[in-house]
């Protein structure tokens, strides 16, 4: 019998009624129920328009960092997130992202390609770093968009001083040098074009806004964001 | 980070997890921690691993079982320094002056036998025998030689437990306890207490190796646990496995003269093993999925609680934890309660407080069913007839009753639509022991 992948019970396939009323195709689910019940999807509910997070109560829209960064940040840029940053979605990175569980893709490399396969964009993936491809041996961003078509445009700079994110306040870590580079025979592919930025998690929004800059530069005609979660 | 090299003995260890330092010592043996020939294998935790779920882009391949233990791919190589049993030699290291009774000592001495000659057995005893205490001697004597000993259970409970007991009783000796939660940092110990699944980081270390609870991951269901085994300890190096309800693979050991055995039915206060009561309820499945429970069983509640008789509610998913607890408020039944589960940040804390006598119940599922003991409860299990409480389980489950000598004796109550097969062999299994217990 199939596994949960997250939490290895056995896997009974039910047929949820909400897929008989909708008609959708039947899907395998890789998790079971209680584990999927446990991450918050953020498709049907109010969220930042900005940065996709959940709206809470008193929550201005663009939340407060978004207006910070409509202020500070040149270019047009939003992002869309799938599940909010929640307990279960930490020990979700843990699993995957920090103990190298690569196998942990298919949670949701499934839905990210239901839900992109009609999208027209480039879609780009956030790099890392040699020494992380290294160890890691696996990106994190582009196990999840394995049934996607997506396009490597981005590399991480070698040779970036070590400076924790906590460490720095919020002018230096948007004034901070640009982490990422063009991989230049690539660059034909987003001249005047739509662009999808892909990332695991926004935190700060920095990250994405150094790659959205980056591909602004080089001739995008738009820069969107997707996260799997904020 | 591993900086010293006795932290190496009989272990296997990622070798990025050594300091500089270490990594250039003459006596470390490395290992490639995923063998590629003859299909890929991982060399720690023993899993024939399927290509597609194991393969990483940069064409390495990664064990996706063991991974709890930190990742293991095909880059990695295991450390590990052959076991020098470096004992300072200690005479007579049992400080525990406690007695034995006759039967108990019996078996004593067959340990003892066991661990000398390497051998590999099981001793069959119920909930309750004192299967901690008949350790002793034979420890005893291994310590003596130097030899180095492991006490492994699939349980981390049954191991933190067991680690004061052990301590106690060889205050001389170092111990040392490790499981997945601990903070204890590792350390080069002649005695080594730990869950089954640190055993994955050992490679022939212990002379001489007891394994509690055997039967709480059925050998057919956990390859990896069994392996871990065999790999921690020393290929010559005696085996003593505890249990209260063998399983089947245990007995075909046994059939096969793999395995020698033992026996103990009677518990160690000389008194017979508390029998079950089933009590038929109708609709009890409705009523606990909504949030009720019958009247009969609320006063039941509400009796032990005015009794002051503490007690153990077994009840047999998480979700019914909260709707048991919500029908028992709902009756305003005015107790100090807590629900505890297996993955419950709480646990420890929740179970302590138990110990402490601060709470008249816990609402808790299977997990508390071994080496937790609080003595003088009484319990309780609702929807016994759920396929998920095992014959053995329910038979560990009846075993919390009536350990201590000052109460012999309790309630051990079962509630449920129908008398299960499983109810039924639990049942039976306690009458044997009783019935073998009278002819001694
Ligand atoms: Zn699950
Ligand atoms: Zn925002
Ligand atoms: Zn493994």
């Amino acid at each position: 019998m199939k596994e949960c992948l997250m939490c290895k019970a056995p896997l009974r396939n039910e047929i949820r009624l909400s897929e008989i009323i909708r008609a959708t195709p039947l899907i395998n689910d890789p998790i079971c129920q209680g584990c999927s019940n446990d991450f918050l999807d953020l498709a049907d509910i109010p969220t930042c328009l900005g940065c996709g997070r959940k709206q809470t109560e008193g929550m201005s829209q663009p939340c407060r960092d978004c207006s910070r960064w409509q202020q500070s940040y040149p270019f047009n840029f939003s992002n869309c997130a799938l599940y909010e940053y929640n307990q279960q979605m930490k020990d979700f990175m843990k699993q995957y992202k920090f103990n190298g569980d690569y196998y942990l893709r298919k949670v949701f490399s499934g839905q990210i390609h239901r839900q992109l396969k009609k999208c027209p964009d480039v879609i780009v993936p956030i790099p890392v770093g040699t020494d992380t491809m290294l160890t890691r041996g696996f990106n994190q961003v582009t196990g999840l968009l394995e049934l996607v078509n997506y396009s490597n445009i981005l590399k991480v700079k070698a040779k970036r001083k070590a400076v924790r994110q906590s460490e720095k306040n919020r002018r230096q870590r948007i004034e901070l040098i640009q982490p990422f580079e063009l991989i230049q025979s690539q660059k034909y592919l987003i001249e005047n074009q739509s662009i999808l930025l892909v990332d695991d998690v926004y935190t700060t929004g920095t990250t994405i806004r150094h790659a959205a800059s980056l591909l602004y530069h080089a001739g995008a005609t738009s820069v969107r964001g997707l996260t799997l979660a904020r | 980070m591993i900086n010293h090299i006795s932290e190496l003995y009989g272990r296997q260890i990622p070798l990025r997890d050594l300091s500089e330092k270490l990594v250039a010592n003459p006596n470390i043996v490395l290992r490639e921690a995923i063998t590629v020939q003859h299909g890929l294998t991982c060399v720690r935790c023993g899993t024939k691993l399927r290509r597609s779920t194991a393969s990483l882009p940069n064409n390495q391949y990664y064990c996706y079982v063991c991974i709890q233990m930190g990742r293991v791919d095909t880059l990695t190589q295991l450390a590990s320094v052959h076991e020098p049993n470096q004992f300072k030699g200690i005479n007579d290291p049992l400080s525990w002056k406690g007695e034995l009774t006759v039967l108990q000592q019996q078996c004593a001495e067959k340990v003892i036998e066991v661990f000398q000659n390497k051998r590999r057995h099981l001793l069959w005893a119920v909930t309750g025998a004192g299967k901690t205490e008949m350790l002793f001697k034979g420890i005893n004597w291994a310590v003596e030689n130097g030899l180095r000993v492991g006490i492994a259970s699939p349980r981390v409970d049954v191991c933190i437990e067991l680690f004061p007991r052990l301590q106690a009783a060889f205050e001389k000796v170092p111990v040392v306890l490790l499981h997945g939660k601990s903070e204890q940092p590792y350390q080069y110990s002649q005695i080594t207490i730990c869950t089954t699944h640190q055993l994955l980081r050992f490679y022939h270390a212990f002379d001489v190796l007891v394994i509690d609870e055997v039967d709480v991951f059925p050998y057919s269901g956990n390859p990896m646990l069994h392996y871990a085994v065999q790999n921690a300890v020393k290929p010559d190096g005696a085996r003593l496995y505890l249990t209260a309800t063998p399983d089947k693979s245990l007995f075909k050991a046994i059939s096969r003269k793999k395995l020698s055995v033992s026996y103990l039915p009677i518990r160690y206060h000389g008194h017979f093993l508390p029998e079950i009561t089933v009590n038929r309820t109708k609709n009890l499945d409705q009523l606990v999925d909504s949030g009720n429970l019958p009247r009969k069983i609320l006063k039941r509640i509400a009796q032990l609680v005015a009794d002051k008789q503490r007690f153990l509610i077994f009840v047999p998913h998480i979700k019914d934890l909260e709707l048991v607890g919500r029908a028992i408020t709902n009756a305003r039944i005015d107790a100090r309660f807590k629900t505890v589960y297996s993955a419950d940040p709480q646990r420890i804390e929740k179970v302590a407080l138990m110990r402490n006598e601060e709470l008249d119940f816990l609402i808790t599922t299977t997990i508390l069913e071994r080496g937790v003991t609080f003595p003088g409860i009484d319990v309780i299990v609702l929807k016994a007839d759920d396929e998920i409480f095992s014959a053995a389980a329910l038979v560990q489950i009846a075993g919390r009753v009536g350990r201590n000598s000052d109460r012999p004796t309790g309630r051990v109550l079962f509630y449920c639509q129908s008398k299960s097969g499983n109810i039924k062999s639990c049942d039976q299994q306690i009458k044997l022991m009783n019935r073998k217990a009278a002819k001694l």
